[in-house]
């Protein structure tokens, strides 16, 4: 099971375009307890995306401490934070971004070709992958042969098949329709419930933000509220700070 | 571990006229590539050969090559008060070949006889075969008493009259048919070009009565320019050279071509190398996302580089092994044995183009470069990509 929680303190993030300064991030504070499953929600531009990347240490913060588990990400390099990302984090996309030339299972064992693993041990665990999506059966599968919802499961099985501390889904179901997303949700719910996973997930649609046991709203770079689901409860604390 | 080769081969289909397009143009590079130094290896081949540091080439003092120079007898003569150089060991003269060369011109095969080209004829005595000792004769050499000749394997092959039986009309006159007795090796060396018959025979057939060169051994240990400086001497006053001085002017205006050549193949390496670049951008252009993806997912930016490196590498090994399959299938539609004209010698040499493995090798080393070149630029801008940025892309 996960014990890594997630800690922002008075994140800034600022993009330079044409040396004209855009301010994304100000001063953001977030506690993400582990195995929380969190919806960011906000209008476009409010940075939910942002967040999302300076989490999963894609980006780096223009000012403030990330913090994920042991991991200060802000003092950490480029190279640093992809070797620790590809160990720690699974990234879920809206596109599901599929390796359209490899089959299923291909796709799903790529982050394990970062791993020092023979190559029955990186089957088994791509098998397994499957095995929990679903899938198993499409393993041979290559992407245009699957469905959008299979598509986008087969992206969570190679978000989850090096074990990863923290999900980070970025508009999940938003390329789905409301039925594939509701199984697409229900495997997140599994994932967390079951397997401890630590969730943090974007999206603009208030019936897969029902899915989190927290959301919390952005607005113009700064937390705007947050509201706790009643119908999932969680018995770990959770708090925005 | 480096993303899997699958991956990379199987995204080489991806964009089917950009990967052909580009593979078309390494192929025509790497075709020209490869025949370029097939000739060029067998031309050093050749050379290498006559390069015997033991063997002097004696013309008139003046002459540039056996064909413009003509030596008296009694010049010739003078030869025999040289120094060590090698003897013979029964009667202790010197020993010395005095030879004579002449041109004929006789059809190509390769063109089915449309063109002809101009073939050296010798006329040697036998004490040549001892001064020479790279010609080996294959079955039985010229009569003395009889109009005969032998020929050197790659001129057999690559002009027309010229196996064994056939006859071949040399000199001036009724009685000038030759007969065609035998063939020899000369190790691939330029006398492998040339047809060797009596050299008193092919004198009177020619009206010769003066010889072009002459050709003796140096004796064990002794100094070449100790000897040369004789033989130039104002008791001689002939001209000589070591064999592998006289070959390697003889060469010289091949060497031009060779340097023409090659600046085409470099030319055309270039080129290559925009196609790879001009491709490789359009596969960092349109997989960006997936290659952000792979980014996000853990894979450094150095792993990124080596993979579209791999990736480029690929394509131009494809077009790499084309092109010796398409070099391979020209000579054997033409025929693998090509000529020369010599600058001075106004004869042809013949060469065999073999596609050896060496060849084979050095041809995909030239693409494996061109691949890393082109890919390079590219690979680096994908390398350094912003994730996120990429990731949005539509």
């Amino acid at each position: 099971m996960s014990t890594v929680d997630i800690e922002l303190r008075k994140v800034r993030k600022v993009y330079f375009k044409d040396r004209l300064e855009i301010p994304v991030l100000e001063g953001l504070d977030l506690t993400i307890a582990a195995g929380e499953f969190v919806v960011l929600m906000g209008p476009s531009g409010s940075g939910k995306s942002t967040l999302l990347h300076l989490i999963g240490g894609l980006d780096s913060a223009t000012g403030g401490s990330v913090r994920v588990g042991d991991a200060h990400l802000e003092k950490m390099s480029e190279r640093e934070r992809t070797a620790w990302r590809s160990r720690h984090v699974g990234f879920i996309f809206q596109m599901y971004h599929l390796v359209p030339v490899l089959t299923a299972a291909q796709n799903v064992e790529l982050p394990l070709l970062l791993f020092s693993m023979s190559s029955s041990q990186r089957k088994e665990r791509v098998r397994t992958a499957l095995e929990v999506v679903g899938l198993s059966d499409r393993a041979d599968h290559r992407p245009n042969q699957l469905s959008g919802g299979q598509e986008q499961r087969v992206a969570i099985a190679r978000a989850i098949v090096t074990d990863p501390d923290v999900i980070l889904a970025d508009e999940p179901t938003g390329d789905l329709d409301a039925k594939t997303s509701e199984e697409i949700l229900e495997l997140l719910n599994l994932l967390n419930s079951e397997f401890g996973k630590t969730i943090l997930m974007v999206t603009h649609d208030p019936r897969a933000a029902s899915h989190g046991q927290r959301t919390v709203h952005l607005d113009k770079g700064v937390l705007d509220r947050e509201e706790l689901n009643p119908a999932r409860p969680r018995g770990a604390a959770a708090m925005v700070s | 571990m480096a993303l899997p080769l699958t991956y990379h081969w199987r995204n080489l289909f991806v964009r089917k006229t950009t990967t052909v397009l580009t593979v078309l143009v390494i192929t025509s590079v790497v075709s020209v590539f490869a025949y370029m130094l097939g000739f060029s290896e067998s031309l050093q081949h050749s050379l290498s050969v006559a390069r015997d540091p033991h063997k002097l080439i004696v013309l008139k003092s003046g002459a540039t090559a056996e064909s413009n120079s003509a030596i008296p007898v009694d010049e010739y003569n003078k030869l025999s008060q040289v120094t060590n150089v090698a003897r013979d060991e029964a009667t202790g003269q010197v020993l010395v070949s005095p030879e004579m060369m002449v041109q004929v011109s006789l059809p190509r095969l390769r063109d089915g006889g449309r063109t002809n080209a101009n073939v050296a004829v010798r006329g040697v005595t036998l004490d040549a075969f001892r001064i020479h000792p790279n010609i080996r004769p294959l079955g039985r050499i010229f009569s003395t008493a009889e109009r005969e000749v032998i020929v050197g394997l790659a001129a057999a092959q690559q002009f027309a009259g010229l196996q064994i039986g056939d006859t071949i009309n040399l000199g001036y006159g009724a009685d000038r048919a030759y007969k065609v007795v035998g063939h020899f090796s000369a190790d691939g060396g330029p006398m492998e070009s040339e047809i060797w018959g009596y050299l008193p025979s092919l004198m009177n057939s020619y009206n010769r009565t003066m010889y072009s060169s002459a050709n003796l051994r140096l004796a064990d240990g002794s100094d070449a320019r100790q000897i040369i400086g004789q033989i130039e001497g104002p008791a001689i006053q002939l001209a000589a050279q070591t064999e592998e001085e006289y070959w390697e002017s003889q060469s010289r205006l091949m060497k031009v071509y060779l340097f023409v050549a090659y600046l085409l193949v470099a030319i055309m390496s270039l080129a290559a190398v925009f196609a790879i670049a001009n491709t490789m951008f359009s596969v960092v252009a349109g997989r960006s996302r997936e290659l952000a993806m792979l980014r996000t997912i853990g894979f450094s930016s150095a792993q990124i580089l080596l993979g579209l490196v791999i990736e480029a590498v690929m394509l131009a090994l494809v077009g790499g092994m084309l092109g010796c399959v398409a070099c391979w299938a020209w000579l054997q539609a033409v025929g693998n044995t090509k000529d020369m004209f010599g600058a001075t010698t106004f004869t042809t040499m013949a060469f065999k183009i073999q596609m050896t493995p060496l060849l084979i090798a050095k041809a995909l080393g030239l693409v494996v470069v061109v691949g890393v070149i082109g890919a390079l630029v590219p690979a680096l801008r994908a390398a350094r990509m912003q994730v996120v940025t990429a990731l949005r892309e539509p």
